[in-house]
Parts: C-alpha cells; structure tokens; sequence
C-alpha cells in the first residue's frame, strides 16, 4: 500500500490563507456590508436592508452622472491609447538606428506614478502658468489664455489627455512584445502577394496579435473604469462634479460621506459591470484559431 | 557591581515609562509655529512628548474620522473646524473640558472664539486663533493705477479691478478659491452676508435662494462672465491654490486667512513682500458695512485619549497668552486673549493687525448643523454648477434648498 503523501497539502497553506485574506474576505465582507445601513461612526446603527442601498443608488442622479463620465472616460481613453500604442508599437518594429532607446524611452512616462503625473499635467494645463497655454499663445493660436480644467466638459477631456499620454505605452510595450514573436516571412508573403501596408496590418498584423490585444485590452478597460487616482489629484471630481467617475462617487460615500453600506453596494456594481466588460471582450475577441487570410 | 546594573536598569526604564507622549492632529495653516511651539513645550515638560501629525486642511475631516472609527484613542488632541463642533460632539468623539478651564480663561478669552468650541452647554476644547477671511490688496498696483484707497463696495471693486485690468497692471483684478471645497462655502458666506442674505430663516427654512443668497452667486457669476474682473481659473483653484497668484503680483485682490499674510510677506514663496494691505470687505447692500465668513479652528481632546492630563497641558500651552503672542507677532494669527488686541508689542510688529481687529467685528458664521459635511456639499455642487452656467443662479439654488430640505427632514 502506497502511503499517502500530504506534503504537498502542506505547501500550499501559505499561498491559501494569503489569498483567502487578501482577497476572497475583503469581497465577501463588502458583498455583505452592501445589504446593511452601516455608518463608519455608529457601529451600533447596522442594519439589515436588504437591497434598499442598490435601490436607492439606481434611482440616484449623481449615480448616473458619475456612470456616463466613467463610460466615456473610458471608451476614449482606451481607444486612444490603443491607436497610439499599436502604431508605436510598429514604429518600434521596424529596423532603425537608436531604436533600442526609443523602445527604452517610451516606458518612462507608463512608469512614472499616477500621482506625479496627475500634479504634472496639473502644471501644464494651469490656467496663468501653465505650458499649454504659453505654447498655444506664442504660437498664435490663442488670443486668451484657456482655463483648461474650469470646464466641467473640457476638463473631462483634459484628464483623459493625461491618462492617455501616460497609459498608451502599456500598450506599446505588450504589442511590441507580440509583434516580435510574428514571423517575417508572412509579411514577405503577403508583399508577393502585392499587399500594401493597411492590408498586412488587417490580414497579418491584427489577427496574430489577437491574444495579446484581448489581454491587454481587458486590464487596461478595466483599470480605466476604476480610474480614481488621476482625478483626485487633477481635479477631485470638480468642476460641479463634471469629472466624478464612479471610482471617486464610491470613494466620496464611503469616506467622506461615511455611509459604508452604500459605498459597498457601489462598489460591487462596478464589480460586476468590469466582469461584463471582461466577458464581452473574451467572448467577441478570444477564439481558439487563429486563421490568416491572406 | 550587579546591583548598581540592576538599579540602574531600573532607573532608565523608570525614566523611560514615566514620559507620556501624546498625538496630535492638525491642519497644516499654522504647522511651521506648532512644531517650533512644540519645542518649547518639551523643554518646559521634559516627561511629555509630542507627536504632532500635520494634514492639508482638505483632508484633515477624513483623516480624523476614519483614524478614529479604527482606534479611539489613536490621536489624542485633535484639530477642530468650527464647522465640525456639533457632528464631532454627537459623535462623542470629543471630552468636555468645562471642568478644566481656569477663571482667565473664562472671563478673557474672546466670547466669539470660544463659541467655536461649544455645543448644546458644554465646551469641548480651546481655540488656536481667531481667523476670518480677510480682504488683502496690493497698496503698490493700486497706486500705479492712481487709485488712492481700497474698494468699499462691491460696484467699486468692479470698477479698480477694470482700472487695473484697463492699464494692463494685472491681467484680473481678482483671484479667489471657487473650487469644489470647503473653501467656496466660505467665500459664498462672506458675499451672502455682505448682500444682506441668510441661510436659514427662523424657522429653519433655508432662504438663501432667495434675497441676498441668490444675490451673492448672481454675483460671482457676473464677475466672471460679464463684469470680467475675476480670474476664470478661481473655479478650480482652492483657497491655497489662488495665494500664488496674489503673491505673485498678478492680481491685486484676494480673498483668505490670517495664516496667508506670512506667505505674502516671505521673500521665498512671494515677490510682493510688504505691498499686500488689509482693508475690510466691500458690501454689497447699503447698511451693511462689511461681511466676512468665521474659520477659526481649535484643539480638542479626544474621548478615547489616555493621556487627557498631558494634552490638556498642551492645549493650555498653545493657549497661553506668551504662545498666542508669539503666533501673532511671527504668523500673522488673531489671538484669542481680548487683552492681546491692544498689545503694544503685537502692534508695532504687525502693524497690518490694527486693521484685521475691525473686521472682526462684521461676520456670518457657516451655518451649525449636525449634517454639516452633507449640507456643504449639496451647496457646493449646485453654486458650482451655477459657476459654470450649466444652470443660472436661481436655478441652481432653488434645487440646492429643495436637497437641503430634504436632507434635514422637512
């Protein structure tokens, strides 16, 4: 009779309890504080509301606001980044001198931190000592200085222009990674057959990167959904909440507002709108071959 | 040999034991004086330390609050908002110390700095300084414009600020903090008061869509977009944001607190030392002869504290009418000791102090209400949205006092 060997129950303990404490408990405590009216100051005061706090959310104005500008907010910002970062990341493909430090160079902005980005561009959009608008006027293409970040609209976008300089080369680096694996000669198979540069990016390019475009796409729509960082550095959800992501409306409810219960069933709506996204993307994107028409 | 080592074991680590050190929360306006006040105080009580912990007034709230829903006893003095009084004291997060105060204390300290501390009879700490938001001008841009005195009313201001802006000294006469903070609450108390509005009538309805209130926003939305003499970006600049511009010389009035007058009167962080005068707020409304809104804040002792003796020691310290003196006469800070305002010394150092005196005596306190943090927002969203004409003043504040009303139950 063999004997039974439980070493290797043994050890994955560790990686178990960690994981059950870092993850699976926090989600289940927030799942459950959703369901009670609990305020951060009267841990006496919780109770049993069943799905009052999701009710009450729907049915809230500034809920909805905060929604669409997530929405858009991430549309465009993932969509830019994702041009620029799958042109760059061609760009950076080809064969030419100093590549190696472009290729070095481009991870500089996708490694400096949120926060210095933030007060960064903060600086550059600034309204009386801001670059942007010395540059703008010195060029003549303002006669007034702009107030980029005064605008509820205008500010939104402006935010967007800083995440995107920031985020576009996470995709730069991962495509980059991808496009090295292709294989040259599908590219000089596809020049025989007299196929001009939009048609290998379409008919090569594309479908080959698909695994990596799905992978990269996923975190980076996700991550742009939960945007928090950014805005409470550049703008803290003003002017007259035109920039209030959900991200920071949880954040407001939950530790400024101290009304954790509605903070926590907030923030599991997001969780299961950023899963939705994560199945749509895996479902339309993902298939299991990969077929070239060339 | 051994017994001298165990007894002097003993001894450093009765030393060690017997000093208590004590946490302390605040804001950082007057930081750079608390940490040298600080110094002073351990010298004096070498078995007290302090640790003192300085936030940005924006997240000092928050920090206090969820630092103290974990650990009660995580801080022991905290830094107090007039505004934050009555939530703070329901919450039972601060002690009482009627008990405590001495005679001087309740006969000379200012009546009007006290009642920050106070709520439903009880008294709940000591104030640090007595602040309103003063009306600062550049005496320097004023003369080059061949303007002789301040603005009294708010017609004039309009018309120096055009003057200025007319001969190209500034590029707006005004810069103020309107961004979505505390700070615009108290910038829109000082134009409500000033217009002769209130907030609550009294009966505890709001009216300040009406009257003066919807004067004021109509106001600051004029001075933007029609009159043109206010700096754009004041919508979002908070009211430490727009110091840079006055210090800078780029405007020549502006609107903040005691502690900004050391910023504009230090060669490293501005260009105008000297230059930047005091005068009391315009008006608005005739019969009114000026309007500010209140901001002092004082240190309170936590409930949770264990070491209420020491911090009452420290409180009392930074109280005291030596530290008060030093904290006008180097920071620029209103003390809370009546006798201080006609003290010699404090005057021939700062000279600027007899003309903040005055202003004392015309201000509209924030309203007190146990739902404060939720009634200033509602009004900052919507004077915001006014602020960037997504609705017109009245708009606006109509649907702020509808939230308002329902927020407080009626």
């Amino acid at each position: 009779m063999r004997k039974t060997n439980y070493f290797h129950l043994l050890m994955i303990i560790p990686a178990t309890v960690v994981l059950l404490l870092t993850l699976f408990y926090p989600i289940v405590n927030t799942i459950i504080i959703s369901f009670f009216d609990k305020k951060l100051f009267y841990p006496s005061f919780s109770t049993f509301v069943g799905l009052s706090n999701y009710k009450e959310i729907l049915s809230n104005e500034e809920f909805w606001s905060a929604f669409k500008i997530t929405i858009y907010f991430t549309i465009v910002s993932v969509f830019l980044e994702f041009v620029i970062g799958l042109f760059t990341a061609i760009l950076l493909n080809q064969n030419f001198k100093l590549r190696g430090f472009l290729r070095t160079l481009v991870i500089l902005p996708w490694a400096i931190p949120t926060v210095v980005n933030g007060v960064l561009w903060q600086w550059i959009f600034d309204s009386n000592y801001g670059s942007l608008n010395g540059l703008l006027y010195q060029l003549g293409l303002i006669h007034n200085y702009v107030n980029w970040l005064g605008k509820p609209f205008m500010a939104l976008n402006m935010v967007i222009i800083a995440d995107v300089w920031k985020n576009c080369w996470f995709f730069t680096i991962v495509l980059l990674g991808a496009l090295q694996t292709i294989p040259k000669n599908y590219y000089d198979a596809a020049k025989v057959d007299g196929a001009g540069f939009w048609n290998r990016l379409f008919n090569v390019t594309l479908p080959l990167l698909r695994p990596a475009i799905v992978v990269s796409l996923v975190l980076r729509t996700s991550e742009a959904f939960k945007v928090f960082d950014i805005i409470y550095i550049m703008t803290k959800g003003g002017p007259a909440n035109g920039t209030q992501v959900l991200s920071y409306y949880v954040y407001h409810t939950s530790f400024e507002a101290m009304q954790l219960g509605k903070g926590a069933a907030l923030s599991t709506i997001i969780a299961i709108i950023i899963l939705l996204i994560a199945l749509v993307y895996i479902k339309s994107l993902m298939r299991e071959e990969v077929e070239i028409n060339a | 040999m051994k017994k001298v080592l165990i007894l002097l074991f003993i001894i450093t680590s009765l030393m060690i034991f017997s000093t208590t050190t004590i946490r302390v929360i605040s804001s950082d306006d007057f930081a750079a004086f608390r940490q040298e006040a600080i110094k002073r105080f351990e010298e004096l009580y070498p078995d007290i330390k302090v640790e003192l912990l300085s936030v940005g007034y924006n997240q000092l709230y928050q920090k206090i609050i969820t630092t103290l829903a974990v650990d009660p006893s995580a801080f022991d003095v905290i830094d107090v908002d007039c505004i934050w009084t009555p939530e703070f004291a329901t919450l039972g997060l601060l002690e009482p110390v009627d008990n405590r105060l001495t005679e001087d204390m309740k006969n000379n300290i200012l009546e009007s700095a006290m009642n920050i501390m106070r709520y439903n009879g009880k008294t709940y700490g000591l104030p640090m300084f007595n602040d309103v938001l003063f009306f600062y001008y550049n005496e320097d841009l004023l003369k080059k414009a061949g303007i002789r005195r301040p603005p009294a009313t708010w017609d004039e201001f309009v018309a120096f600020s055009k003057i200025l802006q007319d001969k190209g000294l500034v590029k707006y006469g005004s810069v103020w903090g309107w961004a979505q903070a505390e700070g615009l609450i108290c910038y829109y108390t000082l134009l409500l008061g000033s217009f002769g509005g209130q907030y609550f009538d009294e009966n505890e309805n709001p009216v300040f869509n009406t009257g003066g209130g919807l004067k004021a926003l109509e106001w600051m939305v004029d001075s933007i977009y029609n009159y043109k003499v206010v700096d754009p970006s004041s919508i979002n600049s908070d009211d430490r944001a727009m110091l840079h511009a006055i210090a800078n010389g780029d405007a020549a009035f502006g609107f903040n607190w005691s502690f900004a007058w050391q910023i504009f009167n230090d060669p490293d962080q501005s260009s105008q030392v000297d230059k930047i005068k005091v005068a009391l707020v315009p008006t608005g409304v005739p019969g009114i002869v000026s309007n500010t809104s209140s901001g002092s804040m004082g240190l309170a002792i936590t409930k949770g504290s264990k070491n209420k003796e020491a911090a009452w020691k420290f409180i009392s310290f930074l109280a005291s009418r030596e530290e008060q003196r030093r904290q006008s006469i180097e920071y620029g800070a209103m003390p809370i000791w009546e006798d201080l305002y006609n003290d010699k010394e404090i005057l021939t150092h700062h000279p600027e102090f007899s003309e903040m005196v005055n202003q004392l005596y015309y201000v509209t306190d924030r309203p007190s209400l146990v739902k404060y943090q939720e009634f200033s927002r509602i009004l900052q969203i919507y004077i915001q949205k006014a602020l960037t004409r997504q609705m017109t003043p009245k708009e606006a504040l109509d649907k702020a006092a509808e939230e308002v009303n329902k927020l407080l139950g009626k």
